[in-house]
């Protein structure tokens, strides 16, 4: 059970490091999320049935998911709709794009090959670590893909973005276009939301419509928490956090379904898991009156 | 200071991973969790049961809905008539995934961590999860409530099992529907039916309705909807445009069938249900599936297979054959129609009042 | 250099609020002028400044920088040529970055800002130098992030980064007005001293007199959307707080004031 709750942080992680993107660095908040998750698993869907290569499936879910995003800033820059209704509008229009993508609400592709079972990795790991291949990698996937985020917010352009979110005049002072970078951003974050939906597909081996509700709930909650948790410990990376924040995140609703078990009935899932953040949130909360007592 | 924060992020990570310990201690202690007994006690034992060994199920319900309720009932039932009781020789493992389907995944790792003897899964969603989580391990599925198990993959097209997995099927008696449709409206041309594009379910029975409508002279006229909210705007039209409406086992929709009844109501047309509960609360009739019943199926596939009877991958799946007749008497008087006395007199149930 | 030609200026046009700041308003500036501009509020000194960066439509009217047409030009794309400072020392930096990456990002203007690294190691010692020149110890303190350095030190910065990469123009929007006095004649100072390094050509509002008669080698006064007051080189010179002040009054007492 925790390797599959590993498994599904780790995927979660994916799309979290997107909303990073737009919620932390940007200071967007993007709702397209909720259509570019399913987007990457309709994608998954059709590809991986027609027998294409599943890693290669991994390359088009991120670039078809950035094109989405890119339309979701184009809506807000250049047509001047607000952030929230553009992401609003895209996720609206996704549904049903993906729904023509898939073909129908819900598509299943047991037998197909996916990067799971393609991984090379499956035949040389000693046995013990068998049930943990899936996790292998997955961690190798996310811990590739943050570090090329870490490495791209340390180039020019990602010096951009980041200045961007928080200093928009300086954007301009420097004679570029600030409604540009952003949809860069919002390119760049859905793309990883797209490849976490695709890889969220291959894993469970199915696509469903509904599967993007929530989404962005997700997201909003992995960096949060994630941030929130580790906020003093000052050589963690960002990316770092919301990975490990993500996972966390799977792990207080593992820990709701495990409890429920016990005592509670099945409709207190829910319930439980929002206690459950909570604790988390007000464990990590610094008090205001003691950094006055001490400083 | 410094120092001071910095045990305290280490604090909330500690708690996190307590927490989580204390999630896979919880799994092992299993053995004697602190169970709620729900059946209730014919004492009645059949032969093939081991008396002294006691069975794991694990149950995954999809969404809280109340013909899903009423399989879970079933599925019980069906396993106490072969012996198999909660609180006896039974320990159940139940859990709702709300509708997530994000939830089904660690649901479903939930019962393979407990070593569970069998797994149900009710709806499609959860079954496909099950049968995708379990396709290394030794664990079988029953799923019931799925109208096509073909079309989701579970089944091959001869009704054969793709695996260890297998169940029952809640596909509509469409043609008897059509049938009872034009018997109690014999003016009748259109019908039209409300669907959720997310359902897919619901899109393969709007395809068997189209296909056999023409055969009973009728039209069948759909209206797609994406959210439960879209249901009020689209029954009014709907109802306006056709001569009835017929319910599928559309969740969305019917979760919101008084807002269907509504609508109808107002143009005064009649609303044809897709089971009993349906019919209970305000529609017209219905040639459907008791699902308690269907439950019940499942729940005898079920002790089957954990009794060594038979293997999953052996069985077909099934479909409950005939439809039952339920008629509303209330709701035909409101609307003015009388329903066929042939159709009264076979009918597995005939309400008088319509439910609040 | 810069010449604004014919500008109209209506503020909330088409409502009974319409009022006219700009009227037929004309301002050549020369090369390697240094102009300080005075008045009242409201009479348009930002107005003007805003036009010349497009950060505001007009009209009616041409603006021309070193001959060329730049009315239909969108703002960033003019900022290409021009350093802007705010009164808000928060809008030339950026406080969740560090200093190092802030001096990188303002060196890297004009330059295409592509997926090459952020961080030109070759220059750090001449961002160094550039800090070192305001003697405020920032250049010890390259890895800090802005966001902790006081008002004071971010305008510094704000200057330094506006000035960093050969600009056209130099565009000082009341830069000093949102610091104390101490640290204000600091500021003042760093820019007298950055703008005759550099040569640059400069337009400075300001509401502090002193600053205006001190700086600069053209004095503007505004009012009501009209260059009132217009002293140039020798007569600049010659201007002195009281004679700024004694027109000043004028116009109030013209204004029923």
């Amino acid at each position: 059970m925790i390797a599959t709750t590993i498994e599904q942080g780790l995927i979660y992680a994916i799309m979290a490091l997107g909303v990073y993107i737009t919620y932390k660095i940007l200071d967007v908040p993007d709702l397209s999320v909720d259509g570019t998750f399913p987007l990457g698993a309709a994608l998954t869907a059709l590809y991986i049935s027609k027998g294409v290569n599943p890693y290669i499936v991994l390359v088009l879910t991120f670039l078809v998911g950035a094109i989405a995003g890119v339309i979701t800033g184009i809506i807000h820059v250049k047509l001047k709709v607000r952030d929230l209704l553009a992401g609003i509008i895209v996720m609206t229009g996704l549904y049903s794009i993906n729904l023509r993508i898939a073909g129908r609400a819900n598509v299943a592709f047991y037998n197909q090959d996916t990067i799971f079972t393609l991984f090379p990795l499956n035949k040389i790991l000693p046995e013990q670590l068998v049930e943990y291949e899936r996790v292998i990698l997955l961690a190798i996937i996310v811990i590739i893909l943050k570090l090329l985020l870490d490495l791209y917010l340390k180039t020019k352009s990602g010096y951009l973005l980041r200045a961007t979110g928080s200093n928009k005049t300086l954007i301009t002072s420097l004679g570029k276009d600030s409604g540009l970078v952003k949809i860069v951003g919002l390119g760049l974050a859905n793309g990883f939301a797209s490849l976490a939906g695709g890889i969220c597909a291959q894993q469970q081996k199915f696509f469903d419509i509904s599967m993007g509700t929530g989404t962005v709930v997700i997201g909003l909650a992995s960096v949060i928490i994630g941030i929130s948790v580790f906020k003093y410990i000052t050589f963690m990376k960002h990316t770092t956090s919301v990975v490990i924040g993500s996972i966390l995140y799977k792990a207080c609703i593992s820990l709701a379904i495990a409890k429920i078990t016990i005592k509670a009935s099945a409709s207190d899932l829910n319930l439980i898991t929002a206690i459950l953040f909570l604790i988390i949130l007000v464990i990590t909360k610094d008090k205001k009156r003691r950094v006055r007592q001490n400083g | 200071m410094k120092r001071k924060q910095f045990v305290k992020s280490m604090m909330a990570v500690g708690v996190a991973v307590t927490l989580f310990g204390t999630m896979l201690g919880c799994s092992k202690n299993s053995e004697n969790p602190l169970q709620s007994v729900e059946s209730g006690g014919s004492n009645e034992t059949n032969n093939s049961v081991d008396t002294n060994k006691t069975y794991k199920i694990g149950i995954g319900q999809f969404a809280q809905h109340s013909s899903l309720d009423n399989c879970k009932e079933g599925f019980l039932q069906g396993l106490a008539s072969a012996g198999i009781k909660e609180g006896e020789n039974l320990i159940i493992y139940y859990d709702n995934a709300n509708s997530d389907t994000g939830l089904t995944a660690p649901i479903i790792e939930k019962y393979i961590a407990e070593e569970v003897d069998l797994i149900c899964a009710i709806a499609t969603p959860m079954a496909q999860t099950a049968y995708g989580s379990t396709m290394d391990k030794d664990i079988p599925v029953i799923y019931t409530a799925i109208t096509d198990p073909v079309e989701a993959e579970l089944a091959k097209e001869d009704g054969g099992s793709v695996g260890n997995i297998t169940g029952t099927s809640d596909k509509l008696p469409v043609e008897e529907q059509l049938k009872m449709i034009r018997q109690v409206l014999p003016e009748a041309k259109t019908v039209g039916i409300l669907y959720t594009t997310s359902e897919v379910n619901s899109i393969s029975a709007i395809e068997e309705y189209k296909e056999k409508a023409s055969k009973y002279g009728l039209e069948i006229v759909e209206s797609a909807i994406n959210t439960s909210a879209d249901v009020a705007m689209a029954a009014k039209d709907l109802a306006g445009k056709v001569d009835c409406i017929t319910n599928l086992t559309d969740n969305t929709v019917v979760s919101a069938l008084p807002v269907v009844l509504e609508a109808a109501k107002k143009e005064n047309i009649p609303v044809f249900g897709s089971e009993i509960e349906q019919v209970k609360k305000g529609c017209l009739a219905s040639v459907g599936i008791d699902y308690v019943e269907l439950g019940k199926k499942t729940g005898e596939m079920a002790a089957k297979i954990l009794t060594g009877e038979t293997v999953a991958s052996q069985l077909n799946f099934e479909i409950i054959a005939d439809g039952e007749f339920y008629g509303n008497t209330a709701v035909a008087e409101q609307l003015g129609i009388e329903l066929p006395k042939d159709l009264l007199d076979n009918a597995a149930e005939v309400f008088q009042t319509i439910e609040k | 250099m810069v010449e604004l030609k014919n500008i109209y200026k209506y503020y909330n046009t088409g409502t009974v609020n319409e009022t006219c700041l700009f009227n037929n308003f004309n301002l050549e500036v020369k090369k390697e002028q240094f102009i300080s501009v005075v008045g009242s509020n409201g009479s348009g000194k930002t107005s003007m400044l805003n036009i010349i960066c497009g950060s505001i439509p007009l009209e009616k009217g041409n603006i021309i920088m070193d001959g060329k047409d730049i009315t239909k030009e969108r703002e960033y794309k003019r900022l290409k040529n021009i350093g802007r400072v705010y009164q808000n020392p928060a809008f030339g930096t950026c406080p969740d970055m560090t200093i190092l990456e802030n001096m990188s990002l303002a060196d890297n203007k004009g330059k295409p800002f592509n997926l090459s690294f952020g961080i030109n190691k070759k220059r750090i010692d001449y961002y160094r130098d550039c800090l070192r020149f305001l003697n405020l110890g920032l250049e010890d303190k390259m890895d800090v992030k802005v966001g902790v350095l006081s008002g004071g030190q971010r305008q510094a910065m704000s200057l330094v980064m506006s000035t960093l990469t050969p600009i056209k123009f130099l565009i000082l929007d009341e830069h000093t007005a949102a610091l104390d006095p101490k640290t204000a004649e600091l500021i003042m100072e760093l820019t007298g001293k950055i703008v005759k390094e550099k040569k640059l050509t400069t337009i400075m509002v300001t509401h502090n007199l002193r600053y205006a008669v001190e700086y600069g080698n053209r004095l503007l006064m505004m009012h009501q959307g009209n260059i009132v007051m217009d002293k140039v080189g020798k007569e600049k010179e010659e201007t002195q707080i009281e004679h700024i002040l004694n027109m000043f009054n004028e116009i109030s007492i013209e204004c029923g004031n």
